[in-house]
C-alpha cells in the first residue's frame, strides 16, 4: 500500500506491505539504519523515533500507522552543515557513548525530551531515557549531555 | 504476502462497519505496544487490523455531568498529563505515569490497556477504584461493564469479534477525595507490575475515614475492590494500627481469592505493606 508521510521535513511516497514495522520501512525500505533493531518488542528503545513530537518505538509502530504523520530519524538530526549538532558534539565530549548501538535512540530520546523543555532536571532526563537501555556506559554520561546541551541551548536562546 | 491488512478508521461508525463487514476477520489496533509483540510472535487470527488510534470521539477526556468520560484510545501520556484526571482521578494518572517508558506511554492506550487485559495491567486496578465502566459498542448496540465483569481473567474479556471497547465513565468522586497508586517492579524504570495498588479516600470533620476504596492490581486473577478493607477502615482514624490491620485484612483478602502459592510468601508481606502506604498517602498526608 502506498504510505505518505513527512520523512526528516521531506515529504515522502513510498509503496510498501502493509503488516510491516515502520523500523522496517525505514532499515530495509528507505535504507535509513540509524535506528536500530534492538528488541523488537518495545524494550530497549534503539529503535527511538520522533512521531508527531512525540518519542515513540518504531517496533512497536505499523508502518501505514505513519502514514500523514510527521516522523524524524537519528538521519534527521544534525548540524546544518550536516556534522553532528550540539547534543551529538555533547555525546562526544562527555564521554557519552561506547560500542554505539544505544546511541541513535538515546540521541533521539534526548531531542523528544529538549523539544519540550530546557530547563530538565536530571531525575526527568532520567525518566525521559527510561526506555532506553545502555549496556556499556552507565548512563551517567548520557545524562550529562543532555544536561550540559539544555543548558547551552537556555543560553543561546 | 502481507500477514493481514491494515485499514484506518476515522470515526466509531466508521470502525463499527470495518470491525463488522463480513467475510474477514478484523481487531482494534491503537497504540501497537501489545498487537505488535503479538503479531511478532504469533500467527495473527485475523485478516485486517482497524486503525482506531486517530478516531478524535476515542481521544476525549472530560467531564459529562456528575461523571468523567475518557476515550479509549487515550494514550497513557494523554491521561497522565490531562489536568481532569490529575484532579479528580489520581490513582489513575499515577498508575499511567508508571506504564513502560515514555515511548510506549505516548503510543499505549488505556482501551489497549483494558482489552489486552495483562493481569500486570497497571491502569486495571485504578480504573476498578474509581468504579469505571467500559463502554462497548457494535453495530447492533451498545454494552456496559464494570471492569470486573469485562475482564474474565488473564487476556480473557467479554469483549466480542465485531465490538470496539470505545470509553470508559466513572463517576466523579465526592470533594475532597484522594486518590493514590503505588507499584512494586523489578526495576524502576519501564517495569511490569509483580503488584500494585491504587486507593482513595477522605476524612471527614472529625479525622474518621468517611470514604475508602481500594484495588489492588497484578495479584488478582481479575481487577477488584477489596470491599472488607474499606468496611474495616470507614468510621475510623487513620492510627497507625488501624492501617497495619488494613494492610492484614488485604493480604487475607488476597489470599481467600488466589489461594497459597509459591509466591506468597512474597506477595503476602509486599501487598500488606503496599496497602499501608497507599492508604497512608491519602488519609494521612
Ligand atoms: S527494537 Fe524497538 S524497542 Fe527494542
Ligand atoms: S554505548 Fe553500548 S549500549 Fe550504549
Amino acid at each position: 500500500m502506498l504510505i505518505e508521510f513527512t520523512l526528516n521535513y521531506q515529504p515522502i511516497a513510498i509503496e510498501a506491505p502493509p503488516d510491516v514495522t515502520l523500523l522496517h520501512l525505514l532499515r530495509d525500505h528507505l535504507n535509513l539504519t540509524g535506528a536500530k533493531e534492538g528488541c523488537s518488542v518495545g524494550e530497549c528503545g534503539a529503535c527511538s523515533v520522533i512521531m508527531d513530537g512525540r518519542l515513540v518505538n518504531s517496533c512497536l509502530v505499523l508502518a501505514p500507522q505513519a502514514h500523514g504523520s510527521e516522523i524524524i530519524t537519528i538521519e534527521g538530526i544534525h548540524a546544518p552543515d550536516g556534522g553532528p549538532n550540539d547534543l551529538q558534539e555533547n555525546f562526544i565530549t562527555y564521554g557519552a557513548v561506547q560500542c554505539g548501538i544505544c546511541i541513535p535512540g538515546m540521541v533521539v530520546a534526548g531531542e523528544a525530551l529538549l523539544m519540550r523543555t530546557l530547563t530538565p532536571t536530571r531525575t526527568e532526563i532520567r525518566t525521559a531515557l527510561a526506555g532506553n537501555l545502555c549496556r556499556c556506559t552507565g548512563y551517567q554520561q548520557i545524562v550529562d549531555a543532555i544536561e550540559a546541551t539544555a543548558v547551552q541551548r537556555r543560553q543561546a536562546s | 504476502m502481507a500477514r493481514f491488512d491494515y485499514v484506518r478508521a476515522h470515526s466509531i461508525a466508521e470502525a463499527l462497519q470495518l470491525l463488522g463487514e463480513a467475510g474477514l476477520i478484523s481487531r482494534p489496533l491503537a497504540g501497537g505496544t501489545d498487537v505488535m509483540v503479538f503479531v511478532r510472535n504469533e500467527k495473527p487470527p485475523f485478516d485486517r487490523l482497524v486503525d482506531i488510534s486517530r478516531v478524535p470521539e476515542m481521544k476525549i477526556i472530560e467531564r459529562r455531568g456528575d461523571e468523567v468520560f475518557i476515550g479509549a484510545a487515550v494514550t497513557f501520556t494523554e491521561a497522565e498529563q490531562n489536568a481532569l484526571l490529575r484532579e479528580v482521578a489520581g490513582c489513575l494518572a499515577e498508575a499511567c505515569r508508571s506504564v513502560g517508558g515514555p515511548a510506549v506511554r505516548n503510543a499505549g492506550t488505556l482501551g489497549g490497556n483494558v482489552a489486552n487485559a495483562a493481569a500486570c495491567a497497571d491502569s486495571l486496578p485504578a480504573l476498578a477504584c474509581l468504579d469505571a465502566v467500559a463502554h462497548v459498542r457494535s453495530l447492533t448496540g451498545e454494552r456496559s461493564f464494570l471492569l470486573n465483569e469485562l475482564i474474565q481473567g488473564a487476556n480473557r474479556t467479554a469483549i466480542r469479534p465485531g465490538e470496539l471497547l470505545t470509553h470508559f465513565t466513572f463517576p466523579v468522586p465526592p470533594a475532597g477525595v484522594r486518590s493514590a497508586f503505588l507499584k512494586l517492579g523489578r526495576r524502576n524504570a519501564q517495569a511490569i507490575s509483580r503488584l500494585s495498588m491504587a486507593a482513595a479516600g477522605r476524612l471527614d470533620a472529625a479525622g474518621r475515614v468517611d470514604y475508602a476504596r481500594l484495588a489492588p492490581g497484578a495479584a488478582m486473577p481479575r481487577p477488584q475492590r477489596f470491599t472488607e478493607v474499606e468496611a474495616l477502615l470507614l468510621g475510623q482514624a487513620p492510627t497507625d494500627e488501624l492501617l497495619a490491620a488494613a494492610g492484614a485484612k488485604t493480604a487475607e483478602v488476597m489470599i481467600g481469592v488466589t489461594g497459597r502459592r509459591w509466591s506468597t510468601e512474597y506477595k503476602e508481606i509486599a501487598i500488606q505493606a503496599m496497602a499501608e502506604q497507599t492508604l497512608r498517602r491519602v488519609l494521612c498526608q
